[in-house]
């Protein structure tokens, strides 16, 4: 099998859900030894096709073609038999988070392989799971239990569960999206490493170009369930003809700063402290009109900060003043009623009611205005959110949609709607474009922009560092809890940002 | 492919309305059998008797459903509360009116309790509810003197505190407007309140919405602002208030709260509302689909005793359709 080259490919590969073509006549291949990526704006059917190939969407038509032949990959337990494993971008669910590293690691083979066998072998089940971590070069060690992994430590063990089996073709679903740049650099090392020595196909699915441009050697651009087109990346290879063969138009790549006049400081934080720790002494003012970002990697207590400003974690000391009043904030619900916002990191978890209609995700935090005597209004609830699939230009059949039914960037969009009919003050953005297109990326900083340009306070939250120097006026470098740095964007630069995530006391000195 | 499609879609809206075929049918079934005898209008009222003191608790399990909640103890709760009712018509001799809201509100401060524990001390609801069914049991035996509470019975030793030391009854007996509350007409004008309130509650004021919202995605609710302790607080006073209503009803159609007297319905109430929570496509627990669970169940029971089953095989009857609702809840689910 060794350097041996095997294909996978589809062809004419269709799905229909109904009343959406989710693929239509696909033609994809992939031979080992190669990192692919996969791309294209969300709902463009990347996800989907993955899906065939590793068996999990078996009501498909066409054929998947394995060196060529037809073969038939219904259930996954077929695509593993083919040697096609996927590691989904929710980590979390495929990791048992109280059994240890080892047993995780090795979780396929104990299920399938036990016939016959009584009592677990821990010493060989140790050793084993010690062999393939050694395989991906990673250093975890194997008795942990895994809730105590870091993100992309749970990401290993995955991919280690991955190789442990016969793996001839690798899927990465957004394997990067939640990871630091550190965390990015070590997963990329990885896989390289797994191509050279393991002759394994990777397949990557992503949204960040520049990683695709640094280490994939080619890309397939999906675009409405079609494959616009395969091309190996060679040196000349620009992110514009890729981000506009996504978007099948040209696109500028830059997001330009749109100007707000600055008022007064507004909302002002002092000394606050969350009751575990997780926010140590934070300081920090938004000025009416001003975009504040918070800097930071994975980790750093972005997170964390937004959420305690919100009320959903408590806090043990500071203040937190709006225009002079300090805000007693005992819960989420307090914090809503005193004029904050919170767009969180985890959309569909957190962010909107997935099983509830646009009309009430847009109406959830202020529904008291759309009821006489608690009695709802249907139709002044449902004009109020017709209004904002207008203004915001939300992509959806009705207002009486599921919100479930929405691509990620729309879900984005009702979650901002839902604070906008609240008339919050002051709007925290926590990741708002984690999972989120190039185009609807683009609309949701424009609404930002608005947002802003209201005179609203604004705190943006992010771990990617280009969206902050393009968006802000102002940020805070969050490290462990703590503000390292307040950096004004205009006089900063990616490499400062850097300096003062990782935690580095010593002021920035310029390279050069 | 078109036409799996389409058969899905069937598939889709028999399983919607499944409760309300397999009633159709069973009514077909027991005509064909018993003729008149099943399909009257005499029938059709001991069908709604039968009914609505099941539709009563249900309503109180649908409500606290409603935000992913549940109650365990809502029936010991109503033994309980049939207890109170009985002994302040009884013992004390209160008007009708006073007995009522004194058993109301009873049945509000005993599910303070229940609060406490979910609210306060974070136990899971079908925890803290199974526990407190024994709590509910001995403090309501304890609250009797440890038999029932009926007319011409001595009261419980406690009482002669409040009766000038004297141990006996001030009422001679049930009043007539004790006894009708669980006669006809009354009974299905209470149980039809009880719906109306429920519906209103749940499917037209802002609680409603706020309480399927925590239903849906608690995490997600709390963070858009919605106080999710006041709101499963306010949908756990509705309980309270439907399972006094429940113990009531119960009390004053026995004509004596009896020891475990509504011990039964918990389980059939439950029933109710899980094949009612797929009506119409809802999926979730709402004031009319357990109606119409409540209203399937009874009329199986009702025709089946017609027909000549024996009584002691009922159960298996109501749980089997529990396990039908179940199936038509989970088994569409896309998890596997």
């Amino acid at each position: 099998m060794e350097n041996q080259k095997i294909t996978l490919g589809t062809r004419k590969v269709s799905i229909e859900f109904p009343g959406v073509k989710a693929l239509s006549d696909c033609d994809f291949e992939i031979s080992t030894g190669t990192i692919h990526a996969v791309m294209g704006a969300n709902g463009a059917g990347k996800s989907t096709l993955m899906k065939v190939l590793a068996g999990s969407n078996p009501g498909y038509t066409g054929e998947v073609l394995y060196n060529g032949e037809p073969v038939e990959v219904r259930t996954p337990m077929a695509a593993k038999n083919l040697g096609v494993q996927i590691v989904y971008q929710e980590v979390d669910m495929a990791l048992v988070p109280s059994l240890s590293v080892a047993e995780n690691v090795m979780f396929n083979d104990t299920v399938m392989n036990v016939k016959g066998k009584l009592f677990m072998n821990y010493t060989k089940l140790r050793r084993e799971a010690r062999e393939v971590l050694k395989r991906l070069n990673v250093d975890i060690d194997v008795r942990r239990p895994c809730a105590s992994l870091s993100l992309a430590q749970k990401q290993m063990v995955l991919i280690a569960r991955a190789i442990q089996n016969t793996c001839n073709f690798l899927i990465l679903d957004e394997p990067t999206a939640p990871l630091s740049d550190t965390e990015t650099e070590e997963l990329f090392q990885v896989v390289r490493h797994l191509r050279e020595t393991e002759n394994i196909a990777i397949i990557f699915i992503t949204h960040r170009i520049q990683e695709v441009l640094r280490i994939c050697d080619s890309y397939t651009v999906m675009r409405n369930g079609e494959i616009v087109d395969t091309t190996p990346i060679t040196p000349a290879t620009t992110s514009k003809e890729i981000v506009d063969k996504m978007l099948g138009r040209s696109f500028d790549e830059s997001f330009p700063k749109e100007v707000c006049d600055i008022g007064e400081k507004s909302f002002v934080v002092e000394h606050l402290t969350e009751r575990e720790g997780r926010v140590k002494d934070v300081s920090l003012y938004v000025r009416k009109g001003e975009i504040v970002g918070l800097a930071g990697l994975v980790g750093g207590g972005k997170t964390e900060l937004c959420k305690t400003l919100f009320g959903a974690f408590k806090k043990s000391g500071g203040t937190i003043t709006l225009n002079g009043n300090e805000l007693k904030i005992g819960n989420p619900s307090d914090a809503v009623k005193q004029g904050l916002s919170l767009v969180p990191e985890e959309r569909r978890k957190e962010g909107v009611l997935v099983a509830e209609t646009v009309t009430f995700n847009c109406a959830a935090a202020c529904l008291s205005k759309f009821c006489r005597l608690s009695f709802v209004n249907d139709r002044k609830a449902a004009q109020n959110a017709e209004q904002f699939v207008k203004d915001l230009s939300i992509k959806t059949p009705s207002v009486r949609q599921r919100v479930a039914n929405l691509s990620g960037g729309n879900q984005q969009k009702v979650v901002v709607a839902k604070w906008l009919a609240a008339d919050a003050d002051v709007y925290i953005f926590d990741e708002p474009t984690k999972g989120v297109d190039v185009g609807a990326k683009q609309e949701i900083f424009h609404l930002i922009n608005e947002i802003a340009k209201a005179g609203n306070c604004v705190i943006y939250a992010t771990c990617e560092n280009s969206e902050l120097l393009s968006i802000t006026d102002r940020m805070y470098v969050m490290f462990d809890g703590q503000v390292m740095a307040e950096l004004e964007t205009a006089k900063t630069s990616e490499d400062e940002i850097m300096h003062y995530a990782t935690g580095a006391t010593t002021p920035f000195v310029a390279a050069g | 492919m078109e036409k799996s499609i389409d058969a899905k879609r069937v598939g889709h809206i028999l399983l919607n309305w499944a409760a309300v075929i397999v009633l159709v049918l069973a009514v077909i079934v027991f005509t064909a059998i018993r003729g008149t005898a099943f399909f009257s209008t005499a029938n059709l009222v001991n069908i709604l008797r039968a009914m609505s003191i099941l539709t009563v608790f249900g309503m109180a399990a649908t409500v606290s459903m409603a935000p992913d909640g549940f109650d365990m103890s809502a029936a010991t709760l109503g033994t309980f509360c049939a207890y109170v009712f009985a002994s302040f018509c009884l013992w004390f001799n209160f008007p009708l009116w006073l007995a009522i809201l004194g058993t109301v509100i009873f049945a509000m401060i005993m599910y303070l309790l229940t609060m406490f524990l979910i609210l306060v001390c974070k136990v899971p609801d079908m925890l803290a509810t199974c526990a407190l069914q024994f709590v509910h049991q001995g403090l309501g035996l304890a609250f009797t003197g440890g038999s029932a509470v009926s007319a011409g019975l001595t009261p419980a030793g406690w009482f002669a505190m409040f009766n000038g030391g004297e141990l006996k009854a001030k009422a001679p007996g049930w009043s007539v407007a004790a006894q009708n509350v669980g006669k006809a007409p009354w009974i299905y004008i209470i149980m039809i309140i009880c719906v109306v309130i429920c519906w209103v509650l749940l499917e037209r004021t802002k609680y409603g919405r706020y309480l399927y919202a925590m239903g849906g995605n608690k995490t997600a609710a709390k963070l858009s602002g919605i106080n999710v302790k006041k709101m499963r607080f306010m949908a756990g006073m509705f309980a309270a208030l439907f399972i006094a209503i429940g113990g009531i009803l119960v009390c004053s159609r026995n004509m004596a709260p009896q020891i475990n007297g509504s011990d039964s319905y918990l389980m059939t109430s439950l029933a109710a509302v899980f094949v009612g929570r797929s009506v119409g496509g809802a999926e979730r627990p709402n004031a009319l689909g357990t109606l119409i669970g409540a209203l399937l169940i009874t009329t199986l029971e009702n025709g089946l005793t017609m027909c000549g089953v024996v009584y002691y095989i009922l159960p298996a009857v109501k749980g089997a359709v529990l396990c039908l609702a179940l199936v038509a809840a989970y088994a569409s689910s896309k998890e596997d």
